[in-house]
């Protein structure tokens, strides 16, 4: 009898133990679905969302950029000089997983091939801020070595801008400026990194397996040169192109983290499970300022501001998204960094309030109509939209606000969304519904699209103060000065109104609660995991 | 025989031929261009036009295009850059052909099945509720029987994975959403041909000279019952088989359907005509192969081309 009571105790206990261990120790593994399959991993061919995420946790770029902050990667420090245009980076020892070194000509090779007109990269444009490298880009001249990028020696970067941009060293976190080996670039050509096996890696993981439409698994590289900051020993990856199907997955406990679809955002708000974030989109309605014989009131400043101050943004992010999205009062994200901290904390500004002004907008409706000498219902104005089932409850619900409140025509248009890129692009539109997501951390990425002539300034918009503060501020070194002017066009450009500005975009997603670190950045990569770590 | 089939062939081919034709300049007259992300400048632009060889006359391109066709190159994708288009169908077909298999074994035996039983027993009980389920599977949308049967076998009941491709029980649910729509039409189609065929003269014969029905039904009935069935088998198998977007994507299956609207939605012309290529090339093959099974249902037909050749 004893003997069984002490078998039973012992074996309870030995249960208890296998319990215990296994409830302590933490997971290791993050497994997470994406919505589509990233197109390309060759990062100076990159130019989405999905493959920057992964580029930037299987390389290491000069500077990583974590939770807003840019902090050291490859290059253990820095220097600029005095005028702002030169800066200089100072590698440390690192390995590929090949077993060779990286040395800073993997660097600068990476920013040649990336404004090689041969390459054809889309974002050869994020490496224009150096000298040379527009022209060499845009075939201006063929000789790399007049692009202000060069190893001085295994170790030392050196980079020669045009301006004193002091954005840039954040920018260089951008997955595109990822390092490229010369040799297997060469050796796979156009197959370069479109397998896990072709390509070498020197980030904080390596791409184990890669199924094409299926799965990704990242594993952590042993030999990265902060391996004991990197707590995950794997990441996989999904391809879920089914929101609710990613959903289903995590509420099951196969996923640790998903995004919500925005019409089931509400309930899991309510149960207080929904985390929010702004994916860094600012949407606006675009005016063609092109001179129109037949619609001369899109040209005339007054008018465009009855419409701006026509529109109530609480109603029409509540009746559209139910509040995900929320209304936009001014020109530029208030949370991509200024000065010092959050751009919007140092220059607050509500141009617009969040419901509007009917009697403001009467007021600069009778302004517009008495230089124009029409009457309100003469005037006609489309509104060019994709045909995507949210935009259009949007455009409807501007379509109701804009013709109660000014009595004008207020026509929508629905095309294809390549449709309304190329009618937007040929300035063959009234109004058109698009926005901007900014490529770096900083409010110049809003501002200098609308320069004078500037390709992706498709309104016409041209202010010759606006384009003072803005040149003005691309060539100060003073940080505080260079946001005053940066400010200065900001409300010059709401007040010229070639644009009204309607609502800033948000996700709604949700994650394990024992995940830590996991974060997810405004710029590049859509999710930061490579410090995360489960509790 | 041989003749009628070399004959088929030489039409087949011209008929490829004619579909690579049209699709290449229909997918060019689509409205926008690939290039045309809301970040590109226009040079940048160029580089990408350069690249891709778009700077060309297009009748230049074409024939690029149709050389390198008969080499069995079907060109490169845009959107997957440096993926060759023979890599993504090589990669995905087979899962949409393993998916599509199953959905269509499950399709014909069910559908018939029900047919058959519906058409025996018409007008009473099991008729109606044949005919309910053909009416629901003909009008319920894919995505409704795929959600639908995800939420009670998955969510609530817990007996089968929720989505993705790793094994036999994660085929099963994307197997009878699938073969859903084409169990009920094959069901309808079965049932209206049996009841066209059992008034028949010679079934009465059959009947009159004291056949078992089991003889009656499957020897005289549905083999002449049968053939319509079979025309439009077909297509359904080639549709069937070349994925389908709205079930692989509640499933996570990684199959074909996906690049279809992938490669349309970017205007990626390599892919999609790629793709429609290779679907077209299936339907001919299912055509040409539901011909000669013709010929076995039904020896009038085998008898005619006997004739002719």
């Amino acid at each position: 009898m004893n003997k069984k009571i002490v078998m039973i105790t012992t074996l309870l206990l030995c249960i208890f133990c296998v319990m215990a261990s296994s409830a302590s120790a933490a997971k290791t593994t993050l497994t997470f679905s994406m919505e589509t399959e990233i197109p390309v991993l060759d990062p100076q061919r990159s130019n989405a969302a999905p493959s920057f995420t992964v580029i930037a946790h299987i390389f290491e770029n000069l500077v990583r950029t974590s939770n807003g902050k840019t902090i050291p990667g490859a290059a253990e420090r820095w220097e600029t000089s005095e005028d702002g245009r030169t800066l200089t980076f100072h590698l440390r020892d690192m390995k590929w997983s090949d077993g060779k070194p990286v040395v800073a000509g993997d660097y600068e090779y990476a920013i040649k091939r990336l404004i090689d007109p041969a390459t054809a990269a889309e974002y050869a444009f994020a490496a224009y801020y150096i000298t040379g490298a527009q022209e060499y880009n845009t075939g201006k001249t063929t000789d790399p070595a007049t692009v202000g990028v060069k190893a001085v020696d295994d170790k030392t970067l050196v980079i020669t801008l045009k301006e004193p941009t002091p954005y840039f060293v954040g920018f260089l976190g951008h997955g595109v400026f990822a390092p490229a080996r010369r040799d297997l670039v060469e050796k796979y050509g156009e197959t370069y990194a479109t397998d896990a096996d072709k390509v070498v890696y020197n980030g904080p993981f390596v791409l184990k397996e890669w199924k094409h439409e299926e799965t990704k698994v990242l594993a952590k590289n042993p030999d990265y040169w902060n391996a004991s900051a990197i707590k995950l020993d794997s990441v996989e990856i999904m391809v879920i192109s089914d929101t609710s199907t990613a959903l289903s997955l995590y509420e099951s406990g196969e996923f640790d983290v998903v995004d919500i679809p925005s019409n089931l955002f509400k309930t899991y708000q309510e149960e207080g499970k929904a985390r929010l974030l702004f994916n860094g989109a600012l949407d606006w309605m675009k005016f063609n300022l092109r001179e129109n014989k037949d619609k001369p009131w899109l040209a005339n400043k007054n008018f465009r501001l009855a419409v701006g101050w026509a529109i109530n943004r609480e109603a029409y992010t509540l009746a559209a998204t139910k509040g995900l999205y929320v209304p936009a009062l001014r020109f530029i994200l208030p949370i991509v960094q200024g000065a010092e901290e959050q751009y919007g904390k140092e220059y607050p500004l509500d141009f617009y309030t969040p419901a509007g002004d009917a009697a403001k907008a009467k007021e600069y409706l009778g302004k517009a109509l008495d230089e124009l000498k029409l009457k309100a219902s003469a005037i006609t104005m489309e509104y060019l939209i994709q045909d995507q089932e949210e935009t259009r409850l949007m455009a409807e619900t501007l379509q109701q606000q804009i013709q109660a409140a000014l009595g004008i025509n207020f026509k929508i248009k629905l095309v294809t969304r390549a449709q309304r890129q190329q009618l937007e692009a040929n300035g063959e539109f009234d109004t058109v519904y698009s926005g901007w997501m900014p490529d770096y951390d900083d409010p110049m990425s809003y501002e200098e699209i609308w320069i004078t002539d500037v390709s992706h300034n498709s309104a016409k918009y041209s202010s010759p103060e606006y384009d003072g503060f803005v040149r003005g501020a691309l060539i100060e070194p003073d940080a505080r000065k260079r946001m005053d002017m940066i400010f200065g066009a900001e409300k010059q450009i709401l007040e010229d109104a070639p644009l009204v500005p309607l609502q800033l975009r948000r996700k709604a997603w949700m994650s394990d609660e024992a995940l830590n670190g996991f974060n997810r950045p405004l710029i590049g990569a859509e999710y930061d995991f490579a410090f995360a770590y489960f509790e | 025989m041989l003749r009628y089939i070399l004959k088929r062939l030489v039409i087949s081919f011209f008929t490829v031929m004619v579909l690579v034709t049209v699709v290449f300049f229909l997918v060019r007259a689509m409205p926008g261009e690939p290039f045309l992300s809301d970040k590109l400048t226009p040079e940048i632009r160029e580089n990408m036009v350069r690249y891709y060889g778009f700077d060309k006359p297009l009748y230049v391109q074409y024939f690029t295009y149709i050389k390198n066709l008969l080499r069995g190159d079907l060109g490169v994708s845009m959107h997957y850059h440096g993926i060759p288009v023979t890599q993504i169908i090589r990669d995905s077909f087979p899962y949409s052909a393993s998916l599509g298999i199953r959905a269509l074994i499950v399709a014909i035996f069910a559908g018939i099945t029900l047919g058959v039983a519906s058409a025996l027993n018409r007008g009473r009980f099991l008729d109606y509720c044949c005919i309910i389920v053909a009416v629901l599977g003909v009008s319920l949308p894919d995505f409704v029987t795929g959600y639908l049967l995800q939420y009670v076998f998955s969510i609530k009941l817990k007996l089968l994975p929720i989505a993705m491709w790793r094994g036999f029980k994660y085929t099963v649910l994307p197997t009878f959403a699938l073969s859903f729509y084409t169990t009920a039409l094959l069901a309808r189609i079965t049932r209206a041909s049996m009841l066209e065929v059992t008034n028949q003269d010679y079934i009465k014969v059959a009947k009159a000279k004291g056949l078992g029905v089991f003889q009656i039904v499957v020897r005289h009935e549905l083999r002449n019952a049968i053939l319509p069935v079979i025309t439009i088998l077909g297509p359904v198998t080639a549709a069937i088989l070349t994925g389908t977007f709205i079930i692989e994507s509640i499933y996570a299956i990684p199959g074909m359907g996906k690049f279809y609207v992938s490669g349309i939605q970017n205007l990626d012309y390599s892919q999609v005509l790629g793709l429609t290529l290779f679907y077209g090339i299936f339907i001919v093959i299912a055509n040409f192969v539901v011909d000669i099974l013709y010929g076995f249902v039904d020896p009038r037909i085998r008898a005619d081309r006997r004739d002719a050749s």
